[in-house]
């Protein structure tokens, strides 16, 4: 058995995190971890156990252009969650320490 | 008119005509040529029997409806049109729109304007006229015969005021009108026509046009009798509408001035009687059409009718009879008069048609009778039936709104459908079967099965659930593994089965086809669709884009890319395997020597490799579980043969993939430890324990034994003992929870059925290779394997006991061995009593939640189970031994129990029923403690 026969596109590496943690990041500063269970040629992703992370940033209106935006982060967590592929960027296991 | 030579017939021809004897064969010609364009010659065959009322069944008075319009393209001309249409029909007679469809000639439709009497437009109508001339041939002898009427000349009192009031034209027309009526031998009127006519013959010109005047006003009348029955509400809406002095005009008869002469009277009486008659004769028609029964009874009613006195049976008679005839002629206005008249005509010829017994005389009388109370009846009748008139005009004003909207309705449908249907037939069948035929290459995939996966197991799950016969798949298959997949199909909760399976058959058969043609052209699967939409011009097609990415199909087998970062141009792949055969070759003679006891220690798999090598255990299990789906009857040798083999291998190749047979030492952890480390690569366990023989699982197990130490479950369990919620504590949960659901569960049926000895190696093994059973034992997956272990060697035990296995000399030995080694075991674990409960190892802290501790309680629950399988074994010593060092937590958890330190009911009944686990155990309860 060669593991690597199974490579033969590059869906075959996301393949390879189905059942895993995995991180997403996704359009509008958005990033998600959770538990990848399916995925489709579009990047439609079904995940369970997902933390949401959104990246605010509030640019005050007036302020000098060298002062920077303040940048909120707000998280939210859903047991299962269906990600429309359109939105997706990058799918990746999780960084290991 | 001047089109058709009327002009030259003026009034001094016309009388010269007249007097000549009214020869009615020049009349006949005047029938014709009055007519008016519209003429068509069929009025007489269209008025044959039973038509009378067909205007009033089908609502010939209505606008015309636009149902034949199916282009729709008469909406586009509505507005105008309609209101157009609506001004023609609302003025003029109802008659004429019902009549005569198609648009008057310009000058009769200005004179129709400029008289707006109803009947204006009567004498118009050849259809009319002529129908009224074909029913009269048909009476003639009879009512010449017994027309209560002799040929005795009758005077007509013109009426003064009506004849100011007539313009030229109108009377024109009228004397036009009345030649045609005379000419057209209208029989019925023979009577009254020979008696204007000798009348004519005495009047002077002065007299002749009164005179004339009156014959048309009666005609009019006459044939408002007879159209009463058809159209009466229409009629009645229009001389609402109109105003005062033309009502006076053309005065219903129950409205005649009493100033008229009786002779008058008396012919209009007989044109009524006339009228009547027509009517009867068609009632009788149908009635003897109908029922003959009802004819009889007439008989015996009209003899009864003579006997007694007439006046008084007559109406009742003729309620009777005219009930079942509809309402048109219920609702005649002057009921009482007309009454009173069918009394008289009831011994009509219409009746002696088939009534000869009645005497002739009875008519005579009657008519005399009638004759009497005729200026009464009209005197009463003008004011009787104002009331009922106004009724009837305001039913009439309603059904007329009603057949508006019922009109407006159906034109809206009309317009709607017109619309909805512009696109019809503009695909033809040919193109029809075109996209169809496009739609279901599309549906044909070479792994109809595989394409379909879940909703074939699902609907297999769901039928086995619901008791069905299994049917394996729901695929079409053709040919060389193409198909469509079907779903799931119920087949016996389908609603309609038979058109599920119409359309399987169709949809087979317009694949077959298309399989077929494809076959025919010999052409490869991919280039079935090429020209599928219509040619491309030119070759386009043909020039496919330029290949950048060269995969290989069939890439090297070898297995040092396993360690190789995965690439994906071919170039690369090459290369690395290239540099990997010499390696392979180093490899397997390693293996070889390692197999000797030499082991060459490898790196453990990285978390990579063991992710590719799992979904390529994957994808062997989903093969393996697809083959055992397609495992043919045992009569068919050769297939079960071929079928074996291919499932062997297939077996074989799952079996190295698990890497079970590496040596122990190859790495840590084992590969195979690794394998198991993702939830996935523990849950595929229970799916590859149905293909595994027996003596397989069991070095599976052995090598899981031997290797428990290195698993991620077990090395990280001491992350449970935290109640802090983290993301490194859930996955281990996650983990956990995953290896005691699948692996444990696969390998529980193994355990089961383990004889002493082996069991007694495992646990052996086990303790040898842990260098911490306790360790082992404090996490769950280690204290649930030795519960296993234990309550095995209990339940053989048990067996002995009862006899049920036979103790021989071999098993005794096994016994004392599993003694020695449970001593063993059992010394290893008594310092670590204590501290095998996670309660004691978890410090609680008061910013935990009170459900903690229940659920503290909950996770001690099988650290008691397993000092309970431990009591069970141990001998009397050991008892001594466990109770001594677990007295203090049982009378902790007795206490807080009894003494009501816990937070409610569950929590206090966890703690008892945990304590009484061990308790039992050792034959006691929990209850005998006294505190």
């Amino acid at each position: 058995m060669d593991p690597s026969s199974s490579i033969q596109e590059p869906f075959d590496l996301i393949r390879l995190s189905l059942s895993e943690r995995v991180f997403v990041k996704l359009r509008g500063d958005r990033e998600l971890t959770g538990i990848l269970h399916a995925y489709d040629g579009h990047m439609n992703l079904i995940m369970s156990d997902v933390e949401e992370t959104i990246m605010i940033v509030d640019v005050v209106d007036g302020a000098p252009a060298g002062q920077p935006a303040t940048v909120n982060v707000a998280k939210r967590k859903m047991d299962m969650l269906f990600v429309r592929g359109d939105g997706v960027i990058l799918v990746s296991p999780p960084s290991r320490t | 008119m001047s089109f058709f030579g009327f002009q030259e017939n003026n009034l001094e021809e016309e009388r010269q005509r007249i007097r000549d004897g009214g020869s009615h064969e020049n009349e006949d010609v005047a029938v014709y040529t009055w007519g008016e364009e519209s003429y068509d010659g069929l009025g007489d065959a269209l008025q044959e029997g039973g038509d009378d009322f067909n205007d009033e069944t089908f609502g010939g008075a209505g606008n015309v409806g636009k149902d034949f319009d199916f282009a729709g393209q008469a909406s586009l001309l509505e507005p105008g049109l309609t209101h157009q249409k609506a001004a023609n029909h609302a003025l003029p007679s109802p008659a004429q729109s019902r009549l005569d469809p198609s648009p008057a000639h310009p000058i009769e439709q200005q004179s129709i304007w400029d008289d707006r009497s109803p009947f204006s437009a009567l004498p118009r109508e050849n259809g009319g006229a002529s129908r009224f001339a074909e029913r009269g041939e048909r009476r003639e002898p009879s009512t010449s015969q017994f027309s209560p009427f002799p040929e005795s000349p009758v005077l007509h009192q013109p009426n003064a005021s009506q004849t100011g009031a007539r313009t030229l034209q109108d009377i024109e027309a009228e004397m036009r009108a009345a030649a045609l009526q005379s000419r057209g031998a209208s029989q019925r009127q023979q009577n009254a026509l020979r008696i204007q006519q000798e009348e004519e013959q005495f009047l002077q010109d002065q007299a002749y046009q009164r005179q004339r005047l009156a014959f048309q006003r009666e005609r009019e009348q006459e044939r408002e009798l007879q159209l009463q029955a058809l159209q009466r509400l229409q009629q009645q809406q229009v001389m609402q509408l109109r105003e005062q002095p033309q009502h006076q005009r053309t005065p219903p008869p129950r409205m005649l001035p009493v100033s008229q002469s009786p002779r008058f009277l008396d012919q209009r009486q007989m044109m009524l009687l006339q009228q009547q008659q027509e009517e009867q004769q068609h009632q009788l028609r149908l009635q003897q059409e109908l029922q003959e029964q009802l004819r009889m009874e007439e008989l015996e009613r009209q003899l009864r009718a003579q006997q007694i006195s007439q006046l008084n049976q007559g109406p009742t008679h003729f309620n009777h009879r005219r009930q079942p005839s509809g309402p048109t002629i219920a609702e005649l206005q002057a009921l009482q008069q007309q009454q009173l008249h069918r009394r008289q005509r009831s011994q009509s010829p219409a009746y002696q048609d088939f009534n000869n017994i009645a005497p002739q005389n009875v008519q005579l009388q009657q008519r005399l009778l009638a004759e009497l109370a005729q200026v009464e009846y009209m005197r009463d009748f003008q004011g009787a039936t104002q009331a009922e008139q106004d009724a009837l005009r305001a039913e009439a004003m309603r059904k007329i709104v009603e057949a508006e909207k019922m009109e407006d309705k159906r034109r809206k449908k009309a317009a709607k459908i017109a619309h909805m249907s512009r696109y019809n037939d503009l695909m033809t069948q040919s193109d029809k079967d075109f996209i169809t035929r496009i739609q279901v290459s599309q549906l044909v995939t070479p792994d109809p099965y595989a394409d379909d996966f879940y909703a074939q197991v699902y609907g297999a799950i769901l039928r086995s659930r619901m008791g069905l016969q299994t049917q394996d798949e729901r695929v079409l298959k053709f040919g060389t593994g193409g198909g469509i997949s079907l779903g799931n199909t119920q087949k016996a909760a389908t609603r309609r089965p038979n058109a599920m399976q119409r359309m399987e058959q169709q949809v087979e058969r317009i694949v077959s086809n298309a399989r077929r043609r494809e076959e025919e052209k010999g052409l490869h699967s991919l280039h079935s669709l090429q020209g599928a939409l219509g040619k491309t011009s030119g070759r386009s097609y043909k020039a496919a884009p330029r290949q950048l990415l060269q995969v290989d199909d069939n890439p090297s087998t070898s297995p040092t890319l396993a360690h190789a970062h995965p690439h994906i141009s071919k170039e690369d792949a090459t290369a690395w395997s290239s540099e990997g055969a010499a390696k392979e070759a180093a490899k397997l003679s390693r293996e070889t020597l390692g197999n000797t006891g030499n082991v060459v220690r490898k790196d453990p798999l990285t978390h990579r490799q063991v992710l590719t090598t799992l979904e390529a255990l994957y994808d062997l299990v989903l093969k393996v579980e697809h083959l055992r789906r397609e495992q043919p009857q045992p009569e068919e040798e050769d297939a079960s043969r071929q079928w074996q083999k291919e499932y062997d291998d297939l077996i074989e190749l799952l079996w190295e993939g698990l890497k079970v047979m590496v040596p122990l030492e190859t790495s840590n952890p084992h590969p195979f430890v690794s394998l198991l480390s993702p939830s996935k690569g523990k849950k595929l366990l229970p799916r590859l324990t149905r293909h595994i023989g027996s003596a397989r699982m069991l070095t599976l197990m052995t090598l899981l034994v031997a290797c428990f130490t290195q698993l991620d479950v077990v090395r990280q369990a001491p992350l449970l003992d935290v109640l802090e919620e983290t993301a490194e504590r859930a996955e281990v949960e996650r983990q956990t929870q995953a290896f005691l659901g699948s692996v444990l569960q696969s390998i529980l049926p193994i355990v089961a059925n383990l004889e002493l000895h082996v069991v007694t190696a495992l646990l052996g093994l086990l303790i040898d290779r842990s260098q911490d059973i306790a360790a082992v034992a404090k996490t769950k997956p280690g204290l649930a394997l030795l519960t296993l272990f234990l309550s095995r060697v209990e339940v053989i035990k048990q067996a002995w006991g009862t006899g049920a296995e036979p103790v021989d000399l071999m098993t005794a030995g096994a016994a004392l061995e599993q003694q020695a080694v449970f001593d063993q075991f059992f010394v290893l674990i008594t310092p670590h009593f204590l501290s095998l409960f996670p309660s004691s190892r978890i410090t609680l802290q008061a910013h935990h939640p009170t459900s903690a501790a229940l659920a503290i309680d909950i996770i001690d629950q099988p650290v008691w189970q397993f000092l309970a399988a431990l009591a069970l074994q141990a001998v009397p010593e050991q008892h001594q031994v466990l109770v001594t060092s677990l007295r203090d937590k049982v009378l902790e958890n007795v206490l807080s129990a009894n003494k009501g330190w816990v937070a409610d009911e569950d929590e206090r009944r966890t703690k008892l029923a945990n304590v009484n686990l061990f308790l039992h155990a050792l034959g006691l309860d929990s209850s005998q403690i006294a505190l």
